[in-house]
């Protein structure tokens, strides 16, 4: 029985392997699938940056600041500062290429010292709508602040100015001024921000951890390839009728049920192979703690062998190849959509997601992902396990009948 | 070795196997000769175990192929009428393939294997696909993956269909070595040359009865020595059935076997001594003769006597 359980694993082993082809198509499409959904997920983190445009023809110290500000703390993650020439600026800015650009004229810093007019000029990009707003808001801030700045600061400015154009100043000098302007400030403080309320600051509610949206989609994309691998190798029963060494087998005695699970043995390598593959592909890109690798290469492959013996024993009850063929593919892909190969079960409304884990694919979904995400190895329960098993026997039971009950023998 | 009695297969209101019966013996070629849809494969998928028989009752090597179907089919060699080949393994794992599934193991496997490589002319070509051999290469392999686990009881099902003339001649010497070592042969087919050539004893099948039965010699010996004659062309029914009982006063063994209004089948000895009396006699009648053919006694005139048809209709 167990020798030629194994010869007929190795029988279908050897002629599965020359039709390299389906290998590549079953993991083709999870792999196409998968790359795009994981592109789209992990192409930038969701903020939007912009680029803006300066034509800094002041080239002063003043200047320089107002050029630095755009570029400071958590405006700098959102805008990206270009100095260009004017002829420069306007041409991109023509072409849609910049969300802004700002001219800062010559003369800029001694209008802004002796307060007189001075005109900047900022063009914005009418295609775009979130990001001139925000460069033109925080031109306008600038413009606010160096106003009163002016007014508080104005003759340590003016000494700055002069400082820099000369020798690099003293350390005397710069104590100094830095005693003169912090002086100015503190007295000016209470009446700019007089506290009127007392702030409590409140630590943030614990959130969950995010979870990692393409990780979440690994198990339903392993479990598409499986689930094209186990439909296609359940149709090997209908060729094997159809090339007549069924009936041939079936007047040999007592070989149904070892060549039956021959078969699920030769279906539990295609499909361990194939698991292996998308399984160490995933657990790289996602950085997966590897000591899961082994419970889950486990489950998915035997998994795939259930879905494998229950997909025979559904063709085999058509009256033709066919129709077999042609239902048990329309059966995938309501089998996908539930089981959480299109959407992550975790990201579906909890009523259509608990239907979902009713399917045999669904099933399985849930608990390789719940063993991706557990904190350590072997989190899938013995009563997982034990059901996964029950339905692998009663399929390749299923199928054994079947065979017997005449599907061999026509 | 193979006993079948009163043999019945009924499909709803549709009786493929009437009540047959024979035996076939160790070392002998059994034929089951009749035209196609007489019954034949349906006897032989019976007799295999792959159809449960209504009635009647099948015994291989004297167990019941229903009641003890294992040891039954232990004893058993199928060669099915398609091809039954992994046409994508090379030709020397289908019959290690095969001679497993009998329980071979091992050097006995092998070396059985390197014999009927040998025996079925594929020893040099045993690691090439089968996809790749010529439509007689595939039927030697068929044949041989039904004997690679020698069994006592061969069934082939009509095993010459559509293969040339030479790979013919090479699969009777093959049947009728398998019989010389030993090996009772179940041999269906609907060519009389065939049967007449190699089986020892046959069931002539026609509407799932058997309508005649024993050895060739036998069978040959029902006929006498009488021809069968056919004549074609134009044939009134009334006037011709009167002239040709007007004949059978001077041909004392004239006999019509089927007659319409195109075709007219006659049973006598000696036909063509006969023939420019029966020409006058049907001319006389109105009738006129565009074809004649006279075939001397043989299976498939036999064939023609017992139910008035061609063999191959």
């Amino acid at each position: 029985m167990l020798s030629f359980l194994l010869t007929s694993a190795r029988k279908d082993l050897a002629r599965w392997r020359q039709d390299k082809t389906a290998l590549l198509i079953w993991l083709g499409i999870p792999f196409l699938i998968g790359g795009l959904i994981t592109s789209m997920i992990d192409s930038g983190d969701g903020t939007p940056t912009g680029v803006l445009l300066i034509a800094d023809q002041d080239d002063s110290l003043l200047s320089g600041f107002v050029v630095g500000a755009y570029s400071q703390d958590q405006l700098g993650e959102l805008i990206v500062v270009e100095q260009v020439s004017v002829q420069e600026g306007e041409l991109r800015i023509n072409d849609g290429d910049a969300s802004g650009f700002l001219t800062i004229p010559a003369g800029f810093q001694d209008a802004f010292l002796n307060e007189t007019p001075v005109t900047l000029t900022l063009k914005t990009n009418p295609a775009q709508t979130i990001l001139p707003g925000i460069i033109e808001d925080v031109t306008e801030i600038l413009l606010d602040s160096g106003f009163y700045a002016q007014r508080l600061l104005g003759p340590e400015i003016q000494q700055i100015k002069n400082a820099a154009s000369n020798e690099l100043p003293d350390d005397v000098f710069v104590a100094g001024i830095s005693v003169d302007i912090q002086n100015k400030i503190s007295k000016v403080m209470p009446k700019l921000s007089p506290l009127l309320l007392d702030i409590v600051i409140l630590e943030p509610p614990p959130t969950a951890p995010q979870p990692d949206m393409a990780l979440l989609f690994l198990p339903g994309i392993i479990l598409m390839a499986v689930l094209f691998a186990s439909n296609s190798l359940a149709a090997d029963y209908w060729e094997e009728r159809e090339k007549g060494t069924l009936r041939r087998l079936a007047s040999v005695p007592g070989v149904l049920s070892a060549f039956v699970a021959g078969k699920a043995v030769a279906a539990l390598a295609v499909i361990g192979i194939i698991a292996t593959i998308t399984l160490a592909v995933g657990f790289a890109y996602h950085d997966v703690a590897w000591n899961k690798f082994v419970p889950s290469l486990l489950w998915v492959s035997c998994g795939g062998v259930g879905l494998f013996a229950w997909f025979a024993a559904l063709q085999m009850l058509f009256p033709n190849n066919r129709a077999a063929n042609l239902l048990t593919t329309i059966l995938l892909f309501p089998l996908m959509m539930a089981g959480g190969s299109f959407f992550p079960l975790a990201a579906l409304p909890e009523w259509i997601a608990g239907m979902g884990r009713l399917s045999p694919n669904g099933f399985i979904v849930d608990r390789l992902a719940g063993e991706l995400s557990a904190a350590s190895p072997w989190s899938i329960d013995a009563k997982s396990w034990l059901t996964q098993f029950a339905i692998t026997l009663s399929g390749l039971a299923l199928s054994t009948w079947r065979l017997r009950s005449g599907f061999a023998r026509k | 070795m193979l006993n079948v009695e009163g043999l019945v297969k009924q499909y709803g209101d549709f009786v493929a196997v009437d009540n047959a019966s024979f035996n076939a013996d160790a070392g002998s070629v059994f034929g089951l000769l009749g035209p196609n849809g007489a019954g034949k494969s349906t006897a032989i998928k019976c007799i295999s175990g792959l159809l449960v028989p209504t009635a009647g009752r099948i015994t291989v090597s004297g167990h019941d192929i229903v009641k003890d179907g294992k040891a039954a089919r232990q004893s058993l060699g199928v060669v099915p009428q398609e091809l039954a080949l992994y046409e994508d393994l090379p030709a020397v794992d289908n019959l290690r393939y095969w001679g497993k599934a009998y329980g071979l193991r091992g050097k006995a496997l092998e070396d059985r294997v390197a014999d009927v490589l040998g025996y079925i002319g594929l020893a040099d070509r045993a690691k090439d696909l089968p996809k790749e051999f010529s439509g007689g290469m595939q039927r030697r392999l068929n044949f041989g993956c039904g004997i690679v686990h020698k069994p006592k009881l061969l069934l082939l099902d009509e095993p010459t269909v559509g293969i040339d003339p030479q790979s013919r001649a090479k699969l009777f010497d093959l049947v009728e070595a398998e019989r010389d070592a030993g090996a009772c042969v179940l041999y269906t087919t609907h060519y009389m040359e065939e049967a007449e050539r190699l089986c020892d004893s046959l069931a002539i099948l026609d509407h799932g009865k058997i309508i005649a039965k024993g050895t060739v010699a036998e069978l040959k010996s029902q006929l006498g020595a009488r021809d069968a004659l056919q004549l074609s062309g134009s044939f009134p029914v009334d006037t011709t059935k009167a002239a040709i009982a007007s004949l059978m006063s001077s041909i004392t063994d004239l006999e019509i076997l089927s007659q319409d209004e195109a075709t007219l089948m006659l049973t006598l000895s000696q036909a063509s001594h006969h023939l420019p009396s029966i020409f006058s006699a049907l001319s006389g009648a109105g009738g006129s003769v565009s074809e004649t053919s006279l075939r001397s006694p043989n299976l498939e005139t036999l064939f023609l006597l017992l139910t008035g048809k061609e063999l191959r209709e």
